[in-house]
This record gives C-alpha cells, structure tokens and sequence, in this order.
C-alpha cells in the first residue's frame, strides 16, 4: 500500500501552497466583489440595535482583522457557529417549561449576535440551517418585545444580502407588516421597518409584494411622529419602497393625510440625518409621480428646500436636497413661472444656492447644480438673463474648461440654453445675439469644439449646435474665423467618417454652408 | 404638395437647431448614478469601515461601468474604457497621413485607396482601359467601380452617405504651410508634384461634373468637404472655372 502512495506523495506537497495561494487570491477577489455589492445596494445591515442594543458594540471586531479579509478558516467557523446557534434556538422553540421564555430570547440573541458580527454574516448557512420558519414564529402576535425586536434584527440582516437571500423572507413579510401598526411598542415598529426597507430595496418584485400587502400606509403613519429615530428609518424605507419604477406607490404616498405637512415639517425644523432621509422620499415623489410633482409644488416645499441647500454644509443631505429642486424644475412646466417668479425672494435665493453647489468641490453637487442651471436657463428670457448677470457665469466658464467631462457637458448645456430665446412654434429659434457675444469673447468656443471631439454622441452633437450658433450668430461674420481659429474646422472633418449619420450631416452641412468655395478668398 | 416621403426628407436635411428644453430624468437613470453611489458610500461608510481609498475605487468605479464607449469611426468598434482615452486612440489610430500630399485619413485602408487613386498614374492607366479600379470605401463591400462618379454614387445609393461626401477633401495646410505652398507657386518648382495635382485637378473636373449632376437643388455645385484657400493654386476645381476653361486639363502622364 505504502508503495502505490509514495510515488505521488512528492507532487501532492508542492501544489498544496500554490492551490492555497490561489484559493485565497479568489477569495480575496470575491470579497471585494461582495464587498462592492454591499456597498451599491439600497440596503442596510443593522449592527447596532434601534433601541441601542447596547451589548453588542464591542463585538464588532473581536478578530481584530478590519474584518474585511475573512479568511476561508474564519468564516467557515463562523457558518458552524450559525448552524448551532440555530439547532439551539430550534431547541429552545420547542422547550415548553419554566424559563421558555428566556431561553428562546438568548438563542435568538446568539442568532442575531452572528448575524450583527461582520459586514457579512453568514446568512446563507443560518437559512440553510432552517433559521426562517424559526423566526416567523417568533414574530408571531403577543409575544414578548425583545423576542419580537431579535427576530425582527435577524431577518433584517438577512434581508441585507442576496437576492435569492431575500425571498427567502417572503413568508415573514406579513407579519413585519404587522408589527408596523400603531399599536406596536416604538423599538419593535421600528426593527420591523428596517427588515422591510431591506426587503424592499432589494427589487421591483418584492416592492410590489409589500405594496400589496399594505406596507405603505403603515410606513407612511411612522413618518408623521416628531422625532426619533423611528422616524429616519421609517422614511429611509419609504424611499426604497417608492422608487418604482412604477409611480404608483409615490402617487399613494403624496396621498396619504398627513404625509405632505410631514415632509414639510421635517425639512424645514429637523436634524440633517432626519432630513436627508424625508428629503430622499421627495427625490423619489418629484421624480416618479405627477400628482405628487404638482401637489408639492403648490406648497412651501421649494421655499424651505432652497433654504437647506444655501444653509448646509452636509453633502448627505445636499445631495437629495438638490436633486429634488432639480426634479421639480425639470418636471413641473409651472415651476418656472408660478413659484420661481423673477422678483421673488425664492429666485433671488436659489441662484447664489445653486452657486455654492458649484462652487463645493464635489462632482456631484456640480454636476447636478448645471443640470439644475440649464434648467432654469431653458425658461423664459427674464430667466435667462437672471443667470447671465449672476456670479455663475464666470464659474461655468470655468467649469466648462476644467470639470470632467459629464459636468463639461452639463455646463455646454446652459451656455447654450442662454444664448437661444424659447422657441416658439415650427421655426428655428432665435438667438440672443447679447449673450452669445459676451461668452464667447470670454473664451468658451474651445469647451464646446472639445466635446464635438468626443466619443460622446450627445455632447458631440451639443458641440455642433453651438458652433452652428456661433457661425450663424456671431456679428459681422466672424463666426467662421472663430471657429477655425479653435481648431473647429478639425474637429468637424472628424466625422466623415463617423458612423453616426446625423452627426456627419450636421458637420458636412456646417463645412459646407460656412467654409465652402468662398471662404478665406479675402485673407490678408 | 409635399408628400409624406418629401417632407421627412426635408427634415432630413434640415439642421438639428439648438432649442433650449427642460431635461427630465427618472430616479434610476444612469445620469444620477454618481450621486445615488455618494448617498450609500457617506451612509455606510462607518458600518462598511470603508478607507479614503475605497470609497475612491468605488466612484471610479462607477464611471468606468456606466460608459459603455466604442470609437464611433466606421469599421472601428473599440472598446473605449473612458472618454478620454478616445483623443489617445484617434491620434494613434485613425491619423493616417499621406506623405505625398498630407491629407489625413481614419484607417490605413482608406489612405492607400487614396494613394493608388490619386498618386498612382498606373492605377490611372488601367482606369483609362476600362478596368473597374474605384473601391467602395466601405470595408467588406467590395464592390469596385469604373468612375470616381459611379463609386460617389454607389456610396450614396448603397451605403447612405450624404451626397456632399467627398473624399478627396483637401488638408487644411496651417497658415505657415499656405505661405510655403504660395512661395512654391510663384516660383514653379516642382514637377512631382505638380504631376499630382494635375492628376487630381482631372479627377476634380470629373468629380465636379458628376456632383453638378447630382440632384438635391439646394446643394451648391462646387461641394467639397473641406477649406479652400483658392490664391491662384492651380488644383482647385469649380463649376464656374470649369464653364470657362472646358477641358483644358488633359496633361496626363
């Protein structure tokens, strides 16, 4: 016997470190995967509990290893440390004597402790291990709160994982659902509000299951308290349970009494963490729903949003705060004239607004801040010209040289905007001869010649129409020479060979019209 | 009486003006994804632990997967992984030059055709025998035609291209090289070269005569793709000089 294994025994030992090496090289790429998918996901694992759960913050990162680079050794006793835990709570189920009580509530506590430790819990082996029927019945009506607030913690950390991990918890829904109402202790509603924000950030799918099963009105009733942290989470699940892409569930929302004054009241009176998350629900209102659109705009809402946006420095809340006043602006044709009226003290804010988000160095703020500009820009002349006299005017032109390509393409969208007047009916709208001279006597040709040079169909096709501005617009007939002068005629011989067909028209149309037979016949 | 088929061809031909308009987008449009990755970095990052770094990779990250770019050049197709890796690539990629008269083509393809076309007088040997010798200029067609006039066509009719199209545009010379091209001129060196464009001047009456032909009305005879500086160069074809001079230019070699 010996004999037959010997011969191999050489090869075995020497490829045992490379299979090793390997295994934790593909670990260590499925982990920073994972780890990613943790991170862009609407989803959030609870580690410390809503009422302070206070026992838990040391155990963190009882590894000590940044608990990132779980080694295969760790996280495999992790999983058999799961599936225990679970046999034991299954025990503890079952047990019908003096102490049941206690006894479920500590297995529940080591479930969920497991479930709390690391950025991921091992889920997979606690519902292999038969953790969900188990935690359903703990949900079930009359139980004690902290049996109800640990198995709710459970499911929603399992509910922060996969896809094929969340459905799992479809037998659960109803009674998270449940435990929403009035009636349930502040902790408990709020617990259960989480597993069901998680739910219902995972997809459209398991939206929809929670729509039917009347999760929004209950949600909806926890946004209108005062505060607390019941509150913020409340609304941070409303906004993963609206965002559609069905309006259906944001009209609902907007409907529901009392949730407009909510949404006022919170954005104008609370904390930034409260507000950021009720100023992401009105993302999702303005951005999906044309009821809500309206209704919102009708009320205060734009007044107190400009408001946060000139007041803040958190870039959590600026974020949906801007983004907001952007949906309105983009969606509501009223907006522009109803409620950003020229003169009133609400147009006179958002500009300098808007500049500061220009002006913050972040890409977001300013590329979203010049969607929200171009906007604007694309209303009636008054608009026009109160963005051409204001301080934004020399920061686009900067911006339009410097900024990364997507905020370049905004800001070419407002330069634009202000150079043509609202075009009215079938004809080619006119320029506004004044604004297209001054900015391009301070230099933005190149930025617009620049994007014609990019791969970018849009911001090509952007550049194009500026330059036939410039060429048709520019007085006296210096068009031509400008645009040659920046390098334009290059650029514009690029798409002969283009494959986008209306781009090589518009270029051969302008070459053709303005740099044909007679062009540069009286050169010096 | 514009039928339905006149009136979309006018659109067709008609600019794409700048208009300004309100831009909406939905809540999952690739346009807010960099802010909806900031609303869960900033939210996470205490419970993820996540470094500097990290949250550096993960809004880089976001830009390389949302731009899906290939070079939009015929016949290219690369895969671009960023917007500015496109200026890189077509400098490298699609700046053919010709040596001999310096215009400049996307693809090495296309500057040989040119090559043989214009600077080759056994190329026009053969033409003048009869042999089908003008590629059309979309690769895998394959079809060759007796005329620069039939292949314009064909391109036209076949392939879409806009009846403007040309392909003998001219290289814009830089204004140093004008004054070079002009002081050559007055003193008449040269013959090569000269030689050339004589050859090309034949192939422009021939191109012109066939473009005058052509139909849309609205198009000016003398179309080209590209500037002219027309200072007493003898290779500039116009339709009005060609009225003029009928057939001067029968130099071949």
């Amino acid at each position: 016997m010996a004999d037959e294994i010997t011969p191999r025994r050489d090869p075995i030992k020497s490829s045992v470190g490379n299979v090793a090496a390997q295994r934790r090289r593909q670990h260590a790429i499925t982990v920073a995967k994972e780890r990613r998918e943790a991170v862009v996901r609407t989803k959030r694992l609870c580690r410390v509990g809503v009422g302070g759960g206070g026992d838990d913050q040391l155990t963190y990162d009882d590894d000590g290893d940044g608990g990132d680079m779980m080694i295969d050794a760790e996280q495999s006793i992790l999983e058999a440390q799961t599936c225990s835990a679970v046999q034991d709570l299954q025990l503890a189920m079952l047990f019908q004597g003096k102490g049941a009580m206690q006894k479920r509530v500590a297995a529940l506590r080591e479930v969920r402790r497991l479930l709390s430790r690391s950025e991921f819990p091992p889920i997979e082996a606690a519902i292999k291990a038969g953790a969900i029927p188990l935690l359903v019945q703990c949900l079930s009506f009359g139980s004690p709160e902290e049996q109800l607030l640990e198995a709710a913690w459970c499911m929603t950390n399992i509910a922060a994982g996969k896809p094929e991990e969340t459905k799992e918890l479809l037998p659960a829904l109803p009674l998270l659902i449940a435990h929403l109402g009035e009636k349930s202790s502040l902790p408990v509603a709020e617990q259960c509000s989480w597993a069901v924000g998680n739910v219902a950030g995972e997809g459209e799918e398991l939206r929809n299951i929670l729509l039917s099963q009347g999760a929004l009105p209950s949600l909806a009733r926890m946004m209108l308290r005062n505060k607390g942290s019941t509150v913020r989470t409340a609304a941070w699940a409303l906004s993963n349970l609206i965002k559609g892409p069905d309006p259906k569930a944001a009209t609902e929302l907007i409907r529901v009494d009392g949730v407009l004054e909510a949404i006022l009241q919170h954005l104008k009176k609370a904390d930034e963490e409260l507000a950021t998350e009720v100023a992401w629900v009105v993302v999702y209102l303005s951005a999906l729903s044309h009821v809500a659109t309206s209704m919102l705009v009708k009320s205060d809402l734009l007044q107190i949003l400009v408001e946060r946006l000139g007041m803040s420095n958190s870039l959590q809340l600026l974020i949906p705060v801007l983004r907001s006043i952007g949906n309105l602006v983009a969606g509501d044709a009223h907006v522009a004239s109803t409620v950003l009226v020229i003169g009133q003290s609400i147009t006179d804010s958002i500009l300098p607004a808007l500049i500061k988000c220009l002006e913050s160095e972040h890409r977001v703020m300013k590329k979203e801040a010049a969607w929200v500009l171009s906007n604007i820009a694309a209303g009636s002349v008054e608009h026009k010209k109160l963005v051409y006299s204001s301080e934004a005017v020399p920061l686009l032109l900067r911006l339009l040289v410097t900024a990364p390509f997507d905020i370049r393409k905004e800001v070419a969208y407002v330069v634009g905007n202000l150079c043509v007047a609202p075009s009215e009916g079938s004809g080619r709208p006119k320029l506004i001869a004044d604004h297209l001279v001054f900015l391009v006597s301070k230099g933005c040709l190149p930025g617009f010649i620049d994007l014609v040079r990019s791969a970018d169909i849009e911001a090509a096709k952007l550049g194009l129409q500026f330059i036939e501005l410039v060429l048709r617009g520019m007085p006296n007939g210096s068009g031509p020479k400008l645009v040659e002068k920046a390098d334009g005629i290059d650029a514009m011989e690029r798409f002969q060979f283009h494959e986008n067909e209306e781009l090589r028209c518009m270029a051969t149309k302008l070459v053709d019209k303005y740099f044909g037979v007679d062009y540069g016949v009286d050169d010096e | 009486m514009a039928t339905e088929v006149e009136v979309s061809r006018e659109d067709q031909l008609k600019f794409p003006y700048w208009s300004p308009i309100r831009r909406r987008f939905d809540p999952e449009s690739s346009f807010f994804a960099a802010g909806n990755v900031e609303r869960e970095l900033l939210a996470k990052q205490v419970a993820l632990d996540l470094t500097e770094e990290e949250k550096l990779q993960f809004r880089n990250m976001e830009d390389e997967e949302s731009s899906k770019l290939y070079c939009p050049l015929v016949g290219c197709g690369a895969h671009l992984r960023s917007l500015d890796e496109f200026e890189d690539h077509y400098t490298s990629r699609h700046s053919a030059a010709c040596s001999v008269c310096s215009r400049v083509y996307p693809t090495s393809r296309l500057l040989s055709i040119h090559v043989s076309e214009v600077h080759d007088s056994f190329f026009q040997a053969k033409v003048a025998r009869g042999f089908a010798m003008y590629e059309c200029l979309v690769e895998g067609c394959g079809l060759k035609l007796k005329s620069y006039k039939g292949r314009q066509q064909h391109l036209v009719d076949k392939h879409k291209f806009p009846t403007s199209f040309e392909f003998f545009k001219k290289a814009h010379p830089s204004k140093k090289q004008r004054k070079k091209d002009q002081h050559k001129q007055a003193f008449g060196t040269k013959e090569a070269a000269s030689r050339a464009m004589q050859m090309e001047e034949d192939t422009m009456d021939n191109l012109v005569s066939a473009v005058s032909k052509l139909s849309t009305s609205d198009s000016p005879s003398s179309i080209s793709f590209g500037r002219r500086h027309n200072r007493g160069l003898t290779f500039v074809p116009r339709a009005v000089r060609q009225a003029k001079e009928p057939e001067s230019s029968a130099r071949r070699s």
